[in-house]
């Protein structure tokens, strides 16, 4: 139906335009007519009006006469009058009964007119319009007559074969035209007809293509359809515009989810390198570039191999890679020597799996176990010392009760000496073991004080006895400061006893013969203050932080040469501390130690704790 | 029942050293006692004896490298060398299988099994 309506409009459209173009070429005919009857009115008037008057009396009459009758007959010309000046008419050539249609008015108008005259009127009694033309005629400089000329305007016929033979061409050519440009329309806009197939597919992927009725019925199915595309194009624009605007906010948000992974990456005590499945180095984090002193831009796409220079690593890579490529984690523990010496670390190889098990690249991480391997060691060496400790009394035990059973010591006091040594190494292991377990009761927490009022003077006095033996063996002297009044101190009698024995040991262990000891006990305010002064080895600076440290040792040689456990002083250090005391430590080396205990008095106990 | 035999025993623990000491003198041995490694390398490029009982931990210079130095020794002249170890490091076997003529003795250990040990190595012979 709109298709109908539109070919009427078209029809119409058409003829509208063929009337114009007709109702232009009639006035276009009649422009022309009127500019020709002008010309050859003027032209024939002039020259009729070149006769001097005679002429329309003499011979030449007839001759003008013949003449003019030609134009009145065939070329519009309705009526040539020559008047004399008098206006009579000299000579008429004229259609019958045309004189007398003349109006009077035009007729005076023409006659009194000295040069050239043109007038157009309606003939009296006809619809025919006139042209009339008239000009004076002069002899020897005097008005001697007027030559009046009529012409007619035919009317031109609208539908005249010469036009409709015209028009006909025309319709052709115009009709051909419009049918090729239809068709030159059709072929220009079958890409467009594919381009809209595809843009209704692009634009409507929910609805299943053979739902869709593809139109190929002309351009206006074509456009429309275009249309509906243009509209589902815009509506899935302003949706993937929406998708996209989501799609940047959460863009957004995994960007900073992921620099917060590297930053945690980054801040980790672990060096982590990631590589792609040609081994190339996809991401490293901070660590593992201070380990090897390279920036980042100089390590990225480089092949792993070759920025580790670890042949140690590349073969333990290499050699996993041959067993397979399961996601099981294994190491290797490897050194960076030139990098960073006395370090170890723990060389973890793993493999980055995707969703759909493709192996995607390898994660190499790099824990430094250099605390580690350092506490192993010290553990290591702990227990050598301490089983070193334990069995040396047992061997000394055991093989001097062996002599004795084999009877193989015959001397009454030799014997006497064998079971004094055994006695002596028992309790040498007894002290080794409960100092070992006290230092694992405090440790645990399990540790029970045994308090009560101690007295400071008979504390002083019983540790004082316990080294005498051992100093007047190395000779050395001890100097004993003792207050006026002896101070009661509250707590566990045996462990505070333990505790100063470990310092006072300690001072002669390490004071060399004929040495000095000072062995001081002050009353001061809240605290009794024990004071051990020695003129002994004294501890190096750097030693001196570590002295209360358990199992730590000096190296200095002349304290290695002194068998010890490396727990006394951590022991002690304990005790006073389980005793709300404090202990302090000076000291020089080659000039000697002064350590300083104080403990609460009986009366301040409590209030301390 | 004096024999020329020559035992070093080389022990920081005075204790321990006697009772060797005592022992051996008792086989008719001749003992020479040390208390450091240091002390025990000279006496064995001087005295030259023909068993070398060793501990391990000892002050100056340690029963392993006493040994490795002893071992140096033992390519111009062979000797025993018994060493008394608490046996605590797994690599302590290793060192000790790898010197020439070395055997160890775990502590605590029993006089007789030390005694057994030279007497075999002399009967060996």
């Amino acid at each position: 139906m709109k298709m109908q309506r539109v070919g009427i409009g078209i029809i119409a459209v058409f003829l509208i335009g063929i009337g114009i173009f007709a109702q232009t070429m009639i006035q276009n005919e009649q422009r022309i007519r009127a500019q020709d009857i002008q010309q050859k009115g003027n032209y024939l008037v002039s020259l009729i009006a070149l006769h001097p008057m005679e002429d329309f009396h003499s011979s030449k009459r007839d001759f003008i006469a013949k003449t003019l009758a030609q134009y009145v007959t065939s070329d519009g010309l309705v009526y040539c009058i020559v008047h004399d000046q008098n206006g009579t008419p000299l000579l008429s050539m004229a259609r019958r009964d045309v004189a007398a249609k003349i109006p009077q008015a035009v007729e005076e108008k023409s006659l009194y007119v000295n040069g050239y005259i043109q007038q157009t009127y309606t003939m009296d009694g006809t619809k025919d319009v006139i042209n009339e033309f008239a000009k004076a005629i002069f002899e020897d400089g005097q008005r001697s007559g007027t030559v009046r000329m009529g012409f007619n305007l035919p009317p031109i016929t609208i539908l005249s074969p010469q036009r409709v033979k015209l028009m006909a061409i025309m319709s052709f050519f115009a009709f051909s035209i419009a049918v090729l440009v239809y068709y030159g329309i059709t072929l220009a806009l079958r890409p467009l007809q594919e381009v809209n197939q595809n843009f209704r597919n692009f634009c409507i992927e929910s609805i299943p293509e053979s739902t869709v009725p593809v139109k190929n019925g002309g351009v206006h199915d074509m456009i429309t359809d275009l249309e509906q595309s243009v509209i589902q194009l815009r509506s899935k624009y302003e949706k993937i515009h929406t998708e996209n605007i989501n799609l940047s906010t959460k863009c957004g948000v995994i960007a900073f989810e992921k620099n917060n992974v590297f930053n945690i990456i980054d801040s980790i005590n672990y060096g982590i390198i990631v590589t792609d499945i040609q081994d190339n180095i996809t991401y490293i984090n901070s660590y593992m570039l201070n380990l090897l002193e390279e920036k980042e831009d100089n390590v990225i796409d480089r092949p792993l191999g070759e920025v580790l220079g670890h042949d140690e690593i590349t073969a333990f890579i290499l050699q996993q890679e041959a067993l397979n490529k399961s996601n099981k984690i294994s190491y290797i523990e490897a050194s960076f020597p030139e990098l960073a010496a006395d370090e170890f670390f723990q060389v973890s190889l793993s493999y980055l799996i995707g969703k759909e098990e493709d192996f995607l690249g390898k994660v190499i991480s790099f824990k430094n176990i250099t605390s580690e391997k350092s506490s192993e060691k010290a553990k290591h060496e702990f227990i050598t010392h301490i089983t070193h400790e334990l069995l040396t009394p047992l061997t000394t035990i055991n093989s001097y009760n062996e002599m004795l059973m084999e009877d193989e010591i015959e001397n009454i006091e030799m014997q006497k000496e064998f079971y004094n040594t055994i006695s002596e190494e028992t309790n040498r292991l007894t002290r080794l073991v409960k100092t070992l377990l006290n230092i694992s009761k405090i440790e645990m927490g399990s540790l029970s004080l045994n308090k009560g009022i101690v007295k400071s003077d008979w504390l002083f006095n019983d540790c004082l006895t316990t080294v005498e033996g051992a100093a007047q063996k190395k000779k050395i002297t001890i100097e004993k400061n003792l207050p006026d009044n002896f101070p009661s101190l509250f707590g566990d009698k045996e462990l505070l006893k333990l505790g100063i024995i470990n310092i006072l040991g300690n001072a002669v262990k390490y004071t060399p013969e004929n040495g000095h000891i000072k062995f001081t006990l002050t009353d001061k305010d809240e605290v009794a203050v024990f004071e051990v002064i020695d003129s002994g080895y004294g501890i190096a600076k750097e030693d001196l932080p570590h002295v209360f440290d358990k199992f730590f040792r000096s190296a200095d040689p002349r304290v290695t040469d002194q068998s010890g456990s490396g727990l006394g002083l951590a022991l002690t250090s304990e005790i006073i501390r389980l005793h709300n005391g404090e202990i302090e430590v000076t000291s020089k080396l080659d000039e000697g130690s002064h350590f300083t205990i104080r403990l609460p008095k009986e009366e301040y106990y409590l209030g301390k704790q | 029942m004096e024999n020329n035999r020559r035992i070093l025993v080389i022990d920081d623990e005075a204790h321990i050293r006697r009772v060797i000491e005592l022992k051996f003198k008792n086989q008719g041995y001749r003992v020479t006692t040390a208390t450091n490694g240091e002390e025990g390398l000279d006496i064995i490029e001087t005295e030259q004896p023909d068993v070398v009982i060793t501990d391990i931990m000892m002050p100056k210079m340690d029963g392993k490298t006493l040994c490795e130095r002893a071992n140096e020794l033992k390519k111009k002249r062979p000797f025993l060398t018994i060493v008394m170890t608490c046996r605590i490091s797994p690599t302590e076997q290793e060192w000790i299988d790898e010197l020439q003529d070395t055997v160890f003795v775990e502590k605590p250990f029993s006089l007789s099994t030390i005694l057994k040990c030279v007497d075999q190595y002399f009967g060996n012979q």
